[in-house]
């Protein structure tokens, strides 16, 4: 048992006997009473996410996870397929409670997850991430406006706002939080 | 360091001084260190220890709040006062609204309620607004009783839900995860349902006075039925201030301190914090206590929000969280 007030993003819980993540944990001090929390807690199996108010002296029933690293293989349309490096074996996990990631995660790259029950409860992104250009339109001839931006998209399938200089096969730093274009990194 | 956000703070503080000051206020100085508080079991405090070679030491905390000195300046016959100052408050959880030391602006009109003081902080909001403010201070403040507030989100009637009994089952009722083994006061059971439905909804671009606030919620305010002559300012989501028509009945100031008192130190020689000293003769100062208002403002978070930023870390210059 953690009492709320210690529960962070990735902190793991079992509610109703169901693992679920903190995504996002807010502290509130209503005038003239005690110390609370607001929290939003995803379920990886279902991509169900629920918002949860304690008081932060509640008591929250937490688990025991595990960090292993799986290589990503291909998404199935409804699942990531992920392979455990020490077992091989394959470790569906649902596309809806990471939908986020399905142009962020590269095919044959491995990620450190976070794993109840041999399931992935968590993929752990690196914030920032280089990525190649797989397609580019060209800058507009005569275009010289300071700061004019274009689309591309990168190997994985992410669209994304770059300035016109980019050219198709450059490697770019994306910010996989916000999808925002950072840099351009030279090889 | 964002020196224009230094800048909105200096104009800021310099407006709120000519605005009281135009009105006849007399602007006060009391202390950061006192050697008693006001109790109470919502705040933790800080303390401190005065130490000479020559006499005994003394415990002193840091306030939390001027409000201890400030009703003395009171009861000795002020006119109508302000203050900027710092408070500290111990314990609370660092985030975009929270830092331990903050600064409060604390003003107590003579002669007014709750009410007038709306009128008034309404008028010192709009005339001392920094340039670029939000466009929601234009349209002046929206007035709405919790009673209203808590029905419009949960289709509860805050009249139905007077005993303990009945509130907890509705508490339940709405999904709110309680333990049946928690054991706690109808205050905190309500702040649940706030905190969790009626707080998320004052989201809106003008800023919502939320008047009535329920009589079980201890506090200084004078009485009104099932509710305190109370009301705190949410403008975009944020709590900004608190307002009390002042208690000035001496044996109802004796008995709130004995009450929260005996609250404080139950629950503290548990969890082991500090259990401040309290002075059992303050509410002796309340025989010569005006009928007054006051109102407390959040500085950091009022700047936050003319500034348009999202935590006052911004707007604190070397906040505590870049420490820890």
């Amino acid at each position: 048992m953690i009492k709320a007030g210690q529960i962070d993003k990735g902190t793991a819980l079992l509610i109703k006997g169901q693992p679920f993540v903190c995504i996002d944990r807010e502290f509130v001090n209503p005038g003239k009473g005690s110390a609370f929390v607001r929290l939003k807690l995803k379920s990886p199996s279902t991509g169900q996410v629920l918002a949860e108010t304690m008081k932060s002296q509640d008591n929250a029933e937490d688990i025991t996870v595990e960090d292993m690293d799986f290589q990503y293989q291909y998404n199935d349309g409804e699942s990531f397929h992920f392979m455990n490096v020490d077992t091989f074996d394959d470790v569906p996990v649902p596309m809806t409670s990471f939908q986020d990631y399905q142009y962020i995660m590269k095919e044959g790259e491995t990620y450190r997850c976070t794993v109840y029950n041999d399931e992935i409860l968590d993929i752990q992104v690196p914030s920032k991430v280089v990525f190649t250009v797989a397609e580019a339109e060209d800058a507009i001839k005569g275009d010289t406006v300071t700061g004019a931006t274009k689309y591309v998209t990168t190997e994985t399938g992410l669209k994304v706002r770059v300035p016109i200089f980019i050219k198709q096969g450059e490697k770019i730093r994306i910010n996989t939080e916000t999808k925002e274009y950072l840099e351009r990194v030279n090889s | 360091m964002d020196f224009d956000l230094v800048k909105a703070r200096s104009l800021l503080y310099r407006n709120v001084r000519n605005f009281f000051d135009e009105k006849g206020y007399l602007e006060v100085e009391t202390p950061i260190l006192s050697p008693t508080l006001i109790p109470e079991p919502t705040i933790e405090d800080f303390a401190t220890e005065f130490t000479n070679e020559f006499r005994a030491s003394r415990q002193l905390y840091m306030v939390p709040s001027p409000e201890i000195f400030m009703k003395r300046i009171l009861a000795e016959g002020s006119p109508s006062i302000y203050q900027i100052s710092k408070c500290f408050r111990n314990a609370e959880q660092i985030g975009h609204l929270h830092n331990p030391e903050f600064t409060m602006l604390e003003y107590y009109t003579v002669g007014y309620d709750e009410k007038d003081s709306i009128a008034l902080t309404e008028e010192m909001f709009c005339k001392t607004a920094i340039p670029g403010c939000p466009d929601g201070l234009k349209g002046g403040f929206e007035v709405v009783s919790m009673a209203d507030a808590l029905k419009k989100a949960t289709g509860l009637d805050l009249e139905a839900i007077q005993d303990y009994a009945t509130l907890r089952k509705q508490a339940v009722n709405l999904g709110l995860a309680i333990d049946p083994s928690v054991r706690e006061g109808w205050d905190d059971t309500f702040n649940r349902i706030f905190v969790a439905f009626v707080e998320p909804a004052l989201t809106g671009s003008r800023p919502v006075c939320l008047t009535g606030y329920p009589a079980q919620i201890e506090c200084l305010a004078e009485n009104d039925g099932m509710t305190k002559k109370r009301w705190e300012l949410y403008w975009d989501g944020v709590e900004i201030a608190n307002c009390y028509a002042e208690e000035t009945d001496p044996l109802k100031v004796r008995d709130c301190f004995r009450k929260e008192y005996a609250a404080l130190s139950a629950a503290r020689s548990v969890s082991g914090s500090v259990i401040p000293d309290v002075d059992d003769k303050y509410w002796e100062i309340f025989r010569t206590f005006p009928k007054c208002s006051g109102v407390a403002i959040g500085m950091d978070r009022l700047l936050m929000t003319e500034c348009k930023k999202k935590s006052i870390g911004d707007l604190i210059l070397f906040p505590v969280s870049d420490i820890l």
